[in-house]
């Protein structure tokens, strides 16, 4: 009772976080049907503007700068004053521009946002944890309850503080002018525009709103657990954000039953459950997935919402931004295109150029950092699968990327190698049957993943893939005997034909680059086929294929599958070249960095994912040489990112709209393609 | 019915009677590289109910939008009570006298029937007079005074129509612009509203109001616009229009 007690309150204070956290989610999401990720950093800013404001002094750019140091109720203010204001530029810059664009843009620029404040915050204060200035009232002996549960008076500062908060939005949002203005532009934007809302003002405030929810959510917990990092802002996000999706996201109420829940269950998972705590974060997202599947709309949502994912993921335009901008990425489009048409002919220049290029580059550096760019292309071209040609976002697509790698790897190293004793070298062609073998268990578990997706669209699927992908992380991690763990697995072989080592960067250029043949032959075939026609047909509109009988359950599954193929096929060859794999290959950010590939490239297109990989790997090469990159190594990141933004403002349809395979009868031309005759 | 209080506003009453309130110049409207509306020119004279008549996809629904704000024009000018507003902000035009009840109602329905009409006066800022333009709105629409607390969703079409109607007037419009206002209702409703647009210009209130049955407008105008493909085809006071006219342009006859 005392052990269950104590797991409780701590419960409790977690869940006060996760519920203020999740509040920042449900409000903007409310009012904009915008999933926010950037409000994860906008939590861990909250936390090292506070900690800053407190301090004496603090090193920013590694020169030591005098702060105010004030008290922590007076810090708290002044970061979560900041916090708002830049939510409020935020939306103005990354978001405001796109808010008639396909719904992928946006996800695109709330994701580039995140990547870009995150290695700004690692910039300014390194990639130290700060540790956060203990307050005075922390030093105060803690309450006892029942005489066995201890509660130290911040911990109930926290909770009362989450209480007050939520009960004060939640009163604001009923009774005030604004909150009824939020509410009605939450409901129908254009009628609150006739009675005469400033409905981008209004956005403006909810934005505020939820980044001031944010980053006070940030600050307690930097508080609570002593440290602010530039990445603790991550998985407070993703839970925050499952708990508003567990409550039924767009209600405040939901936010706080979510967040409430999440705390208590992570509280008791890493109490009860045998090495819990390493578990509690796959607890959480495994209570997402489930929720997700029986009711989708969340514990206090209402159904209509899941509706709001519904609509072409990549269709419409924006007529935002000058006119020689929009002309110039209209011809851009138009080579594109007129490249696509080319079909075969241009395929094999293509080819052809690659082999020339892998031929001539002297320096192994450079021939490794191609193999690279093969590779990410072919990873990207997987995704592309599934995003760019079904239409249906997959944030988990790692996950198969990491079945294929730990497949081989396992195989290889952990079992013939180290149980059994067999040289690498006397099993070589083992390779050449895990790829396949790796690629039709990849294919098996992402249809076992995608079945229960089926019922999502837009958002929900985004969060469901991302929950699964998190999921296949933590397993990777914690799943000591069958993966090694944080460790990772070293000395995985390199590939070898027989008896012929292919260890030289040269070869393996090659090796990848005749698997990318493979890779990109095949899904054009299967795009050209009646297949690839029902995955068009579901991207353009879900609801009209399947009254024109496109069994579209059927057809997702199948590009689930495809796209699993794709990543265990890759995984396997990847683990080979690099030699070495961890959980760390396979994060979340990956998968975003692919989807950034695949959207820079030409979302839909064959080449495409091939062209972002290339224009990322080399540029994240050349950037090195930059003075201030040098200084600063994670501003490449943060550069892509502001690259990724400037394109989704200007172009959010992407470079490649109109080269974009599309549903033509033969002899036919898209509308949208004329440059193309 | 029986208030005398005005449900107009003061910008109507001040204007020079010899000033039309709202003068539409070459408007035009594009989506994408489609022109849908194409030119046209409009006036509306205080005081007055003209309508706008035409078959599906004429352009109507897009000239309202255009005048509220919510279209941007490809060509053109907007004056309202001797005001260039082609450029100002729709929000802000509310708060000029124009109201617009949108084509299919589009009332919160989330939110109760009270909720909507404080909704309605947002743009006014005079909390003192909310309270007596609600009493006066339950007097236009007694079936609304019944309902006040109930969710808009749940109400019948007709009743958001009422409702609708009413949230625009909450504003205190000199001008009011009315989309299909009858849209979908049965008959009695449809005379309903048709009686309350009647009464409420006999308040002194002006409306545009664009409408599927041209009958009926023609016999409500003052004045009637007939747009076809984006254009105005035909104009002429709502007496004199020869309704074999209005046929041939609905049917797609030339004109």
């Amino acid at each position: 009772m005392d052990y269950l007690g104590q797991l409780l309150a701590n419960g409790l204070v977690l869940g006060a976080i996760y519920a203020l956290a999740a509040v920042a989610f449900t409000l903007v999401y409310g009012v904009v049907r915008l999933v926010n990720f950037a409000f994860g950093e906008l939590f861990m800013l909250g936390a090292f503007l506070t900690a800053s404001l407190m301090l004496p002094e603090v090193r920013l750019l590694g020169t030591i700068v005098p702060m105010p140091g004030f008290s922590l109720p007076v810090a708290a203010a002044g970061a979560i004053a900041l916090t708002a204001a830049l939510g409020v530029l935020v939306d103005r810059i990354a978001y405001r521009p796109l808010r008639n664009a396909p719904r992928l843009a946006p996800l695109i620029t709330s994701i580039a946002v995140s990547v870009v404040l995150q290695s700004l915050a690692q910039t300014v204060w390194g990639a130290e944890e700060l540790r956060f200035p203990e307050f005075h009232l922390a030093t105060l002996p803690p309450v006892v309850l029942f005489d066995s549960i201890y509660l130290s008076v911040m911990d109930l500062v926290v909770m009362a503080t989450a209480l007050a908060a939520m009960l004060g939005l939640s009163a604001f949002i009923a009774r005030s002018s604004l909150g009824r203005a939020m509410r009605a532009s939450a409901e129908d934007q254009m009628a609150a525009t006739l009675v005469g809302i400033p409905v981008n003002r209004v956005v403006a405030a909810a934005f505020a709103i939820g980044s001031g929810f944010a980053a006070l959510a940030g600050l307690l917990y930097a508080q609570t657990y002593g440290f602010a990092h530039s990445s603790m802002g991550f998985l407070p996000g993703l839970k925050a954000l499952t708990a508003a999706v567990l409550g039924g996201i767009g209600s405040i109420p939901g936010a706080a039953l979510g967040g409430l829940i999440l705390g208590l269950v992570e509280a008791l998972g890493s109490g009860y459950l045998p090495n819990g705590t390493a578990w509690k974060d796959a607890i959480s997202f495994v209570l997402l997935v489930g929720l997700l599947y029986l009711r989708p709309q969340g514990l206090l949502g209402k159904p209509e919402l899941n509706a709001a994912g519904r609509g072409s993921l990549l269709g419409g335009a924006s007529e935002f931004g000058a006119a020689w901008l929009r002309a110039a990425f209209a011809k851009v489009d138009g080579g594109l295109t007129r490249a696509a048409a080319a079909g075969p002919r241009a395929a094999l220049a293509l080819l052809a150029l690659a082999i020339l290029v892998g031929l001539v580059v002297p320096s192994d550096y450079w021939l490794r950092i191609l193999t690279m760019v093969v590779i990410y292309g072919m990873l990207a071209s997987g995704l592309n699968v599934i995003v760019g040609f079904a239409g249906l976002l997959d944030l988990g697509f790692v996950a198969f990327w990491a079945v294929g790698s730990y497949l081989t790897s396992i195989l290889f190293v952990l079992v013939l190698k180290d149980q059994f004793g067999v040289a690498p070298a006397d099993i070589w062609w083992l390779l050449y049957l895990n790829l396949p073998l790796a690629g039709l268990l990849a294919a098996g578990f992402a249809v076992l993943l995608g079945t229960p997706t089926l019922r999502l669209r837009g958002d929900y699927l985004a969060i469901m893939t991302l929950g699964f992908g998190e999921i296949v992380r933590v397993v990777a991690i914690n799943w000591m005997d069958l993966t090694n763990g944080p460790m990772g697995i070293r000395g995985i072989p390199a590939p070898n034909l027989f008896g012929i080592a292919l260890g030289s960067p040269r070869a393996q250029f090659f090796f990848a680059l005749a698997l990318a043949v493979l890779v990109v032959f095949a899904i054009a075939r299967l795009v050209r086929s009646y297949v690839g026609r029902a995955w068009v047909a579901i991207r353009e509109d879900e609801e009209a294929a399947e009254a024109m009988g496109v069994p579209t359950a059927r057809y997702k599954l199948y590009a689930y599958a495809a796209s699993g193929f794709v990543g265990g096929f890759v995984g396997v060859f990847y683990a080979h070249s690099q030699q070495y794999i961890s959980p760390l290959n396979f994060s979340l950010f990956e998968n975003i960095l692919l989807l950034m590939l695949v959207v820079l490239g030409g979302l839909g297109t064959f080449v495409g994912p091939f062209i972002g990989a290339l224009i990322w790997i080399v540029f994240l090469q050349l950037a090195l040489d930059l003075p201030f990159v040098q200084a600063y190594p994670e501003t490449r990141f943060a550069l892509l990112g502001v690259v990724l933004i400037v394109l989704m403002v200007f172009r959010p349809q992407g470079l490649a709209a109109s080269a974009r395979v599309a549903l033509t009868m033969p002899g036919a031309r898209p509308a949208n393609a004329k440059e193309a005759a | 019915m029986s208030h005398t209080a005005p449900i107009v506003h003061p910008t109507a009453l001040t204007l020079h009677p010899a000033e039309p309130l709202l003068q539409v110049a070459g408007l035009a409207v594009s989506y994408g590289r489609i022109r849908a509306v194409d030119g046209i020119d409009l006036t509306v004279e205080p005081g007055r109910i003209v309508s706008l008549v035409g078959s599906n996809g004429a352009g109507k629904t897009t000239t309202l939008m255009a005048m509220s704000g919510l279209l941007p024009l490809a060509a053109g000018r907007i004056r309202f009570a001797g005001e260039d507003i082609t450029t100002l902000a729709p929000e802000l035009r509310v708060a000029r006298g124009i109201a617009h009840v949108p084509e299919r109602r589009r009332v919160f329905a989330g939110m109760s029937v009270r909720e909507n009409l404080v909704l309605g006066a947002y743009s006014r800022g005079d909390a003192v007079d909310i309270a007596s333009d609600l009493e006066r709105m339950v007097a236009l629409f007694p079936r609304l005074g019944e309902r006040v607390a109930q969710l808009a969703g749940t109400l019948s079409g007709g009743e958001q129509q009422m409702l609708a109607i009413a949230r625009g007037l909450m504003s205190r419009p000199s001008l009011l612009i009315m989309d299909e206002p009858t849209m979908g209702l049965a008959p009695q409703m449809i005379d309903l509203i048709l009686d309350t647009v009647l009464e409420i210009r006999k308040q002194g209130m002006t409306v545009l109001l664009v409408e599927q049955n041209a009958v009926e407008a023609m016999r409500l105008s003052d004045h009637v616009y007939i747009m076809r493909l984006g254009r105005i085809v035909h104009e002429d006071s709502g007496a004199n229009i020869d309704p074999e006219r209005v046929k041939s342009f609905y049917l797609g006859a030339d004109s």
